[in-house]
């Protein structure tokens, strides 16, 4: 039985009414019928359905009983009434009270009940994507409050840092002391540089076009290693990539070179400066179809807690002056907008393996 | 004669730990610092000190990693009356966000919102008090 049929429940009293329903739309819906309202309400708590079909005249409970009942708790499925007995009174106890969606005269004829389900089908689906709709913007929106929060914020600290220490290089006398305080608001203003970075690319690799080309990963990691070795925090950091690749791979390169640039930068800025030779292993294996890169390192890898964390916007794993709590979202980001999947495997004191796998994108 | 504090020192930046011990014992309002760059480990501190613990004034940051300011006024909330009294809290953060101002003004336990930068005359005057 595939999914994708329109479910369908059908109240009866009539055993036969059910019978000549389900023969005549068996193939093409997905039926589940039964002649007690009561067993019909229970069969409802286990199973969704897209239309309800109920005769009005049933011993007990009414069609428009049944519906007047079930509305508030199952509001999403579409209600059809069927009727041999035109009577006004029920029509408009239909309308407003079952808030039913169409009438069905009996005895009914085949096309106009197909037209009737399809029609309410499409409401259905109108509604349910209405109200996704919703809650995805919803979930925007509570996305943005807290981006707004977040950013003020990590704006706002190393400005408020410098000002810091300016009041503080304002009641020394000594010369000595004025380079270190300088050289701590160098080290706070590139922070700052740091977070601004961040945030173009997040914003760069959310709204931006994708820009599929030809990706020459040996080009690649080398564009991104060239401006990080340089940089004084690289220390004594042992750099071994390895890099496998057979035939065309299309991606989009600004976000691959996001992925590459942030994931070297953290091994690097999260190095163990107590170990003896600190290193990273970049491999990189490149098909046509698929490409798997990992990063390895013995850095200070990543407490248990916080593995499921890292990913989250803003969140920082420990004190930390360098984090902003926005690469590895970004990395995340690209990844899913790459089709792909990361996978971190990591010891707290022994290091950490990121393990990333992203489809080839057909042009 | 101004009189002397002993302070504690809760931040994730150790940019600002830097800047406020320095400040704090230049002044000379300051009697000794201990500065914490997680709360968490702050509240281990005061928990293993007890009675131990001279009067003591705590600045807290808001924004951090793990235990936020609130967090560690929540848990502090918790402590024994007597390790409590001994403790001033003062929030010393650079939020501009109403949600947050109206949080600090509401606890109990946060006798003032400072804003970053410290300056130290504001410091001075408000433990004089």
């Amino acid at each position: 039985m595939s999914d994708s049929k329109i479910r369908i429940l059908y109240i009866d009293d009539e055993e036969h009414n059910l019978q000549s329903f389900k023969a005549s739309f068996r193939r093409q819906y997905d039926i589940t019928t039964t002649i007690s309202v009561v067993e019909a309400e229970e069969i409802m708590e286990n199973q969704e359905f897209h239309v309800l079909l109920a005769d009005q005249r049933m011993p007990g409970m009414t069609g428009v009983q049944f519906f007047e009942k079930i509305r508030s708790k199952f509001p999403e499925s579409i209600r059809i009434l069927i009727t041999g007995h035109t009577d006004i009174s029920a029509a408009i106890d239909a309308i407003n009270k079952g808030e039913v969606f169409r009438f069905i005269d009996k005895p009914w004829d085949y096309t106009y009940v197909e037209n009737a389900i399809t029609h309410a089908y499409d409401i259905y689906k109108t509604r349910a994507e209405l109200k996704q709709r919703n809650l995805d913007l919803q979930k925007a929106y509570e996305e943005l409050d807290k981006f707004v929060y977040s950013a003020s914020h990590d704006l706002r600290a190393p400005l408020m840092s410098v000002l810091g220490i300016v009041n503080l290089a304002l009641m020394e006398d000594d010369v000595q002391s004025q380079n270190e305080y300088l050289d701590l608001i160098k080290q706070s203003v590139k922070k700052l540089d740091t977070f601004i970075i961040n945030i173009i690319d997040y914003y760069k690799n959310a709204r931006g076009v994708q820009a599929i080309t030809e990706i020459d990963f040996n080009q690649l990691v080398n564009d991104v290693t060239e401006a990080i070795k340089f940089l004084p925090e690289f220390g004594k950091i042992d750099m071994v990539t390895k890099i496998n690749q057979t035939g065309v791979f299309y991606s989009d390169a600004m976000k691959l070179r996001i992925i590459f640039n942030n994931l070297i930068t953290n091994a690097v800025k999260f190095q163990d400066i107590k170990k003896e030779s600190p290193f990273i292993k970049l491999t990189v294996d490149a098909t046509p179809e698929h490409t798997k890169i990992t990063f390895e390192d013995n850095g200070l890898g990543i407490k248990k807690d916080d593995i499921e964390k890292i990913f989250k916007m803003f969140y920082r794993a420990g004190a930390t002056n360098s984090g902003s709590g926005i690469g590895l979202y970004i990395v995340h980001e690209a990844i899913t907008k790459l089709q792909g999947s990361i996978n971190v495997t990591s010891t707290a004191g022994e290091g950490s393996i990121f393990e990333i796998n992203i489809p080839s994108v057909n042009k | 004669m101004t009189s002397q504090f002993d302070f504690i020192l809760i931040d994730d930046s150790a940019f600002d730990l830097f800047i406020y011990e320095k400040l704090i014992l230049k002044s000379g309002i300051g009697n000794s610092v201990r500065p914490f760059n997680s709360a968490q480990d702050a509240l281990e501190y005061l928990t293993g000190e007890g009675d131990r613990l001279p009067k003591t004034v705590i600045l807290l940051d808001l924004q951090m990693p793990g235990m936020n300011g609130f967090e560690f006024i929540d848990q502090f909330d918790l402590l024994p009356v007597s390790l409590k009294s001994q403790i001033k809290i003062y929030m010393l953060s650079s939020t501009i966000d109403t949600r947050d101002i109206e949080k600090a003004k509401a606890s109990i336990h946060i006798i003032e919102l400072l804003s970053k930068p410290l300056e130290i005359g504001t410091l001075k005057a408000i433990l004089q008090d």
